[in-house]
């Protein structure tokens, strides 16, 4: 608990990172709407973001991921904008066919 | 000419090949011969004489480059020999077995011989073959019904046949190894088959051909034994030198020792294999290979002189005469060539009196270098009993082609006579002016049968009238035959072809008896005896034939003379009969027949050659043309030739006995006489029914015994195998794996439940699977961390 | 040091950009397909030929046989097996043999796929420029992951090899199985990605470093100096997230549950391309993370390292292969049974990664060997998988059916078609004498040489499972071979009044004389092969 009242450094941004982290996670395992998935998607790779800019942050760390953390972060969030791109388009895809966004009906596929 | 010197193998190559391109084409080509197959005639004869040119032109090559001089008996003059290698076939135990040719004077003047004749009996054949044209209706093929066979013609298969006999004898005159030979020797038997049976239809006819095929085969086997031993001792089956490698001639007769015989290295060390073997084990130290060869070769004279390997010898001599026997009629395997007269007149002419049979005398004038004195006097009494066997039947035969079968077999009796007692030369001219004078007389017999329609002799008679031509070549042929000329004695020696021969070979024999009293006493008496019947049997032939009142009327008022294109070869033979021998051509610069044999004469024979297990001395040749031997000789075989045709012309032709009488007489000798010697029915009831009577018993026990045995342990295995598959294949095996596949595909079925298609859970699986994974792995390293 | 900075980075970039020759073609075919469609020009020319010849240009530029050396100047060919390994753009790519050859084999298996895309209606005249895009456009991101030497470039390149898959799962509008494959595939993809993608942060953050090999030294400074307990607990960690992505891409167990959906969902032609592509594309990536990991200047250090990651990749591809092969067994669906059919030959690909682990170190030339056994096997695999999905692409067509049993008495029907499938399928079970044994048999001897030279029971109890597995798998293959072939027709089953057509026969004997006849002379493959990855240990 002492990292509470510590000053910002480097905990703090992976504590955030990983509360990102795992509400992405348990938001793309319960929820049964389509977008909201993809929302619980991009919280993930938010997470991970953070957890770059961390790393990479020099006031942290003596021994830091230096530039390298700054522009993975840059192309992480390029990289999460296009992917939540293609899947709001295969998301209405599925619903022009399906004519619902419940991905609990999506379940035709199995064995 | 001497530049075409290197091209004669080529030369004789074609001569040899042409033929078979005759053959090849008639067989193929059968619908663009014409109609009926008239074409094929033309076409084997052209193909026969083209050989007849290449073969003269061959001979002018060779004698231009080896001029047959005056033989000069002193001067031991190797014989000139061509040999080379022509086409490897196979390379076998270290020896190359292949075509090689053989080519020296003998060899040309056969080649000569050979085609000329066939090319006379071509053109013959093509009118005397000329109702095969068309449809023919053959009365001597009776069918089950009692009527005569109705069948197309068989023009070209005639001609198809001829040609491949005559590629057959020239392709065996031209071999310079045993296989080869052996090879042609083979094929000329089969080429007799198919012309024996020509007229298949006739059980006679099939008959004899079989019959000839078979008692050719029983000698065939003393062949192989024969080349087997001459192999297995020397290593090769070449006559001659080839690529520096010592053929068989070399080896036995080599140029160190004078060309005498000697028994061969490798005869010797083949048959003392115990005393190698000692030589080896009672060395002081092991010996190398090179160490104990040179001991072997020390110890080799030693071993020579104590006869070690002369047996084998003997038998490889005696294994290639076994051959000659077969092929040449001799006793006892004689008993094919009257049969063999079944076949058309041409083929007896062609095949069964000049060529084919001669091959097994060729043969031995071939091989005389490796023939040892012992064999040599074998082969002497099997032809001295032949000739005495053919002339006796003779005298009674009353068909005219079995008189001139007996005939030929006595004749054969005569060349291997004249072999056997040292007479190379003899035998061979003896070989080359049969040829002539007996092709001649099968044709002329030929023609008169064409004419009356019958072999009886007894339906014939006067036929001189009638046709002229016929009559007078024969006279000619009989003539010869009888040996009729003026003995040197009186001067030039001149007379027929049949008297030179015979003449040389009386002389060898008497110069044979004077150093062997007890054989050459027999050999002479036979010889001369031989002689007289000779000219018996063949004027009786001809004055029955053609002399006096005709006894068939009907016959003879259709008798005509043949046409030209038979007559004109009669005419050609006669010629050769009369004048082939001749010494007179050496005026013209010319080879005589007996100076270019003279000229192939092996080398070696000059000298007289003693046996060492049989004391028996052979003289050489030249012994027999001194002066004390040619005018005895001379005049006894005059003597008896003229005895002989008076004797045929108080029976025959003044009518003066009656043969009737004198065979009544004699009954008993008669009737053994007609009957052959009853040498077909004791061999019938020897060989044949005994060799059924073991098939018979081989069969029982196949059946009885093997048979049983066998599908009895063919149905154990059966029931075996059953056994297995019912128990342990499909219960046991089977039903393993059939559970294993069971419990397979439901562990794979529970498994696709896994898939539930549900995305959240497909989601929560990744994080579920990552925290298991994670911790397994720290459990698993506590664990082995402690 | 602005100018400085400009200089060396276009020095470097330039002399980096010859390197990538290939990518940067089909970059220029995918700017001329949009161009085409932008001047109508697509109307009239498929765009599907325009890819072909972007292909072939492709595989000119990238010569497999004698590559370009970057590092002389000027650049010039030299023969495959002395290519040097060199960094490209300040160490973020890798070129050296084993890249090009891996590249080379996509290159070779994207031409074969857009002739059979041409030979198929499935995707017709009018999405051909999208679709050739989108599969340019993902081979593009599969070349980044084969050549990866940073993890941006890992992550970038396995996003930019997915996204586009998506889509093309999803490309045919009016189909409610694609569309949900492809909703499954996206979430699921996007979801292991992120899981990854923290993995890598984590790690990165540990070592300071994005750069694979400063990575691997800075690990083996870690572990030489002895790691804490929270530290192995991160790495562990991070190492097991970093799989998951991998994982995802491989198809591998337990991060499978993507793959028969989507198989079914998607078109035969594009469950080709994934079956194959991916996949090579994903074990390349994953030779190139792990030796990135595990092998640095000096390899003892990093024992550990590599046992444990030999340790987690074999059990994965044991437990892969196993659970592929056994849950093919009650598939009815042809194309639900060539995806667990993919999992299992995953799981074979994946089971050549450990002997190379194990022998990094003690025996340099033999892994290099075995890396070149996966290259062989990866090549057979391309023939016989693409051959199987060609077939299940020409049956729809004319039958309009995908399940197992409307394939009965197919011998009758179409002999060409059940005669090469049959021969297909008994290759890819790896029986001897088609050349799914030349490649089984590779991967599984350089199993035997990594135990006989290190004597680790991980590979002795890979080598039994994966021939174990290899018995299992008779069965499910041999099943549809017997459907086709002894089973009557069916009256009830799915009717077909024409067979494929000559050229789409032809083009499956294309395919299927290679497996029928590399047995005879597979030697040239194999030597090229060597060369190419001999210099993929220092």
């Amino acid at each position: 608990m002492s990292f509470l009242y510590e000053p910002i450094g480097l905990s703090h941004y992976l504590a955030v990172g990983a509360f990102l982290f795992v509400c992405g996670i348990v938001c793309m395992a319960t929820k049964r709407n389509a977008l909201g998935i993809l929302i619980g998607i991009e919280l993930v790779l938010n997470g991970a973001i953070l957890n770059f800019i961390g790393f990479a942050s020099p006031y942290f760390r003596d021994e830091n991921l230096g530039l390298d953390g700054h522009l993975i972060a840059l192309f992480v969030i390029v990289l999460a904008a296009a992917e939540a791109a293609v899947a709001l388009a295969i998301a209405l895809n599925f619903y022009n066919n399906h004519a619902t966004i419940d991905v609990d009906r999506a379940s035709e596929l199995k064995g | 000419m001497q530049t075409l010197l290197p091209y004669l193998p080529s030369l004789l190559a074609i001569a040899v090949l042409l033929p078979l391109g005759s053959f090849c084409a008639i067989l193929l080509g059968a619908q663009w011969l014409g109609a009926k197959g008239k074409f094929a005639g033309t076409l084997a004869t052209t193909a026969v004489l083209a050989s007849t040119v290449l073969s003269f032109f061959s001979a002018g090559i060779w004698f231009t480059a080896h001029p047959a001089g005056a033989v000069d008996h002193a001067a031991h003059e190797v014989p000139p020999v061509i040999t080379g290698h022509g086409y490897t076939l196979a390379t076998l135990a270290g020896t190359n077995v292949g075509i090689n040719y053989y080519i020296d004077a003998l060899t040309i003047v056969m080649f000569c011989l050979v085609t000329f004749i066939a090319t006379c009996i071509h053109f013959y054949s093509t009118s005397y073959m000329h109702d095969e044209l068309d449809d023919v209706v053959d009365q001597e093929a009776l069918l089950e019904d009692g009527e005569s066979l109705h069948r197309p013609g068989r023009y070209a298969r005639f001609f198809q046949s001829l040609s491949l006999f005559c590629f057959s004898m020239l392709g065996l005159v031209l071999s310079g190894n045993y296989l080869m030979t052996f090879v042609f020797w083979e094929l000329v038997g089969l080429c007799s088959w198919f012309l024996i049976g020509f007229y298949v239809e006739r059980t006679t006819a099939s008959t004899a051909a079989n019959k000839a095929f078979i008692v050719n085969r029983i000698g065939d086997f003393g062949m192989l034994v024969g080349m087997m031993a001459l192999w297995g001792s020397l290593g090769t089956l070449n006559f001659g030198d080839i690529d520096q490698q010592q053929g068989i001639f070399s080896q036995v007769r080599g140029e160190e020792n004078h060309y005498a015989l000697k028994v061969p290295d490798g005869m010797v060390r083949l048959a003392a294999g115990r005393q190698i073997e000692a030589l080896a084990l009672h060395a002081t130290e092991p010996l190398t290979t090179e160490q104990l060869a040179a001991k072997v070769n020390a110890e080799m004279p030693v071993w020579r002189e104590a006869n070690l390997g002369y047996g084998l010898l003997i038998i490889a001599g005696l294994g290639i005469f076994c051959g000659c026997v077969g092929k040449s009629a001799q006793f006892p395997l004689h008993v094919w060539l009257p049969d063999a007269m079944e076949g058309p007149t041409p083929v007896s002419a062609l095949v069964h009196s000049a060529t084919m049979v001669a091959a097994g005398v060729f043969l031995v004038a071939r091989s005389y270098p490796i023939f040892l004195p012992e064999v040599l006097l074998v082969v002497a009494c099997a032809g001295c009993i032949t000739l005495l066997i053919g002339a006796s039947i003779a005298l009674v035969a009353t068909d005219i082609k079995r008189v001139l079968a007996y005939s030929t077999i006595s004749q054969l009796g005569y060349m291997m006579l004249a072999l056997g007692c040292g007479g190379w030369a003899a035998g061979v001219m003896h070989l080359v002016t049969h040829a002539c004078f007996k092709s001649l007389l099968f044709l002329g017999s030929g023609s008169v049968i064409h004419a009356v329609q019958t072999n009886e002799m007894p339906q014939m008679g006067g036929l001189w009238r009638k046709m002229p031509w016929t009559a007078g070549t024969m006279l000619v042929g009989c003539l010869a035959i009888a040996g009729i000329g003026i003995p040197s004695v009186f001067g030039l020696p001149i007379g027929l072809a049949g008297y030179y021969s015979k003449d040389l070979i009386l002389e060898q024999v008497y110069a044979f008896r004077s150093e062997n009293p007890l054989w050459g006493s027999f050999f002479f008496a036979a010889a001369a005896g031989g002689a007289c019947l000779t000219a018996f049997y063949m004027f009786r032939m001809w004055f029955l034939t053609f002399w006096g009142e005709p006894r068939a009327a009907k016959r003879f008022d259709r008798a005509h003379e043949s046409p030209r294109v038979m007559v004109v070869p009669l005419v050609l033979l006669a010629i050769l009969a009369v004048c082939v021998a001749w010494p007179a051509f050496s005026w013209f610069g010319l080879p005589t027949l007996s100076r270019s044999i003279e000229q192939a004469r092996p080398a070696g024979i000059w000298a007289d050659m003693h046996g060492a297990l049989w004391h028996i001395t052979l003289p050489e040749e030249s012994k027999g043309h001194t002066a004390a031997v040619t005018s005895p000789v001379g005049l006894i075989e005059l003597g008896a030739a003229l005895a002989g045709i008076a004797l045929a012309a108080l029976f025959y032709a003044w009518k003066v006995l009656d043969p009737e009488d004198v065979s009544r007489s004699f009954h008993p000798l008669y009737h053994t006489l007609y009957r052959k010697w009853y040498f077909d029915e004791i061999y019938q009831a020897v060989f044949v029914r005994g060799t059924m009577a073991l098939a018979h018993c081989a069969s029982l026990l196949d059946r009885l015994l093997i048979d049983r045995l066998v599908d009895g342990l063919a149905r154990l295995g059966v029931g075996l195998a059953r056994l297995s598959d019912l128990w342990l294949d499909r219960q046991g095996i089977d039903g393993l794996v059939n559970w294993f596949a069971e419990q397979t595909y439901r562990l794979g079925s529970a498994l696709r439940t896994l898939q539930t298609g549900s995305l959240r859970q497909y989601v929560m699986l990744i994080v579920a699977s990552t925290v298991a994974m994670f911790l397994l792995i720290s459990f698993w390293t506590l664990a082995l961390t402690g | 040091m602005l100018f400085t900075l400009v200089n060396h980075l276009t020095t470097d970039t330039l002399a980096s950009l010859v390197g990538l020759g290939a990518e940067l073609v089909l970059c220029a075919t995918i700017v001329l397909i949009l161009l085409a469609r932008m001047f109508q020009l697509t109307q009239r020319i498929d765009s599907t030929w325009l890819a072909m010849i972007g292909t072939l240009l492709a595989l000119m530029v990238l010569s497999p046989l004698t590559p370009w050396d970057v590092t002389r100047s000027p650049v010039e060919m030299v023969s495959i097996g002395e290519l040097p390994q060199v960094e490209l753009f300040t160490g973020m790519l890798v070129h050296d043999g084993f890249g090009v050859m891996v590249k080379t084999l996509l290159l070779v298996f994207l031409l074969l796929l857009f002739s059979l895309i041409k030979l198929t209606k499935a995707h017709g005249k009018a999405d051909s420029p999208d679709f050739t895009t989108l599969l340019l456009g993902a081979t593009i991101g599969m070349f980044l992951m084969i050549s990866t030497n940073h993890v941006l470039i890992v992550f970038l390149a396995i996003e930019m090899a997915s996204v586009p898959s998506y889509a093309m799962v999803a490309i045919r509008r009016g189909d409610r199985k694609g569309s949900e494959a492809a909703l499954k595939y996206a979430v699921y993809g996007a979801g292991a990605a992120g899981v990854m993608l923290y993995g890598i942060s984590l790690l990165c953050g540990l070592l300071n470093s994005a750069h694979l090999p400063t990575m691997a030294m800075r690990l083996s400074e870690l572990t030489s100096a002895g790691l804490s307990g929270s530290q192995t607990v991160l790495l562990v960690m991070a190492a097991l997230m970093i799989l998951a992505g991998l994982a995802f891409k491989l198809s591998a167990v337990p991060f499978h549950q993507w793959c028969p959906d989507v198989f079914e969902g998607a078109t035969a032609e594009v469950g080709a391309f994934l079956s194959v592509a991916s996949k090579a594309a994903a074990v390349a990536l994953l030779v190139r993370v792990a030796l990135g990991l595990g092998d640095s200047v000096d390899p003892s250090l990093l024992a550990t390292v590599r046992s444990f990651l030999a340790m987690l990749i074999g059990v994965v591809a044991m437990v892969t292969c196993t659970f592929g092969n056994l849950a093919a067994f009650a598939q009815t669906n042809m194309k639900r049974l060539l995806a667990y059919s993919t999992i299992a030959h995953a799981g074979y690909l994946m089971m050549a990664v450990p002997p190379m682990l194990a022998l990094v170190g003690v025996d340099n030339a033999a892994a290099s060997q075995c890396a070149g056994y996966l290259g062989l096997y990866l090549a057979v695999y391309l023939l016989m998988n693409l051959g199987a999905f060609a077939v299940v692409a020409f049956l729809r067509d004319t039958m309009g059916s995908e399940e197992i049993r409307d394939y009965a008495g197919m011998i009758h029907r179409s002999p060409s078609v059940a005669i090469c499938l049959s021969i297909l399928l008994v290759s890819l079970i790896g029986l001897p004498p088609l050349a799914g044994f030349v490649g089984k048999f590779a991967v599984f001897g350089g199993i035997a040489q990594g135990y006989l030279a290190t004597g680790d029971t991980l590979l002795a109890v890979m080598l039994l499972v994966g021939c174990l597995n290899t018995a299992v798998s008779l069965f499910y293959y041999l099943r549809v071979v017997k459907v086709m072939t002894m089973d009557p027709i069916d009256d009830e089953a799915a009717p077909m009044l024409v067979g494929p057509g000559i050229l789409q026969r032809s083009y499956l004997w294309c395919v299927t004389l290679p497996v029928l006849l590399l047995i005879i002379g597979w030697n040239w493959l194999n030597v090229w092969i060597q060369a190419a990855t001999s210099g993929l240990f220092s």
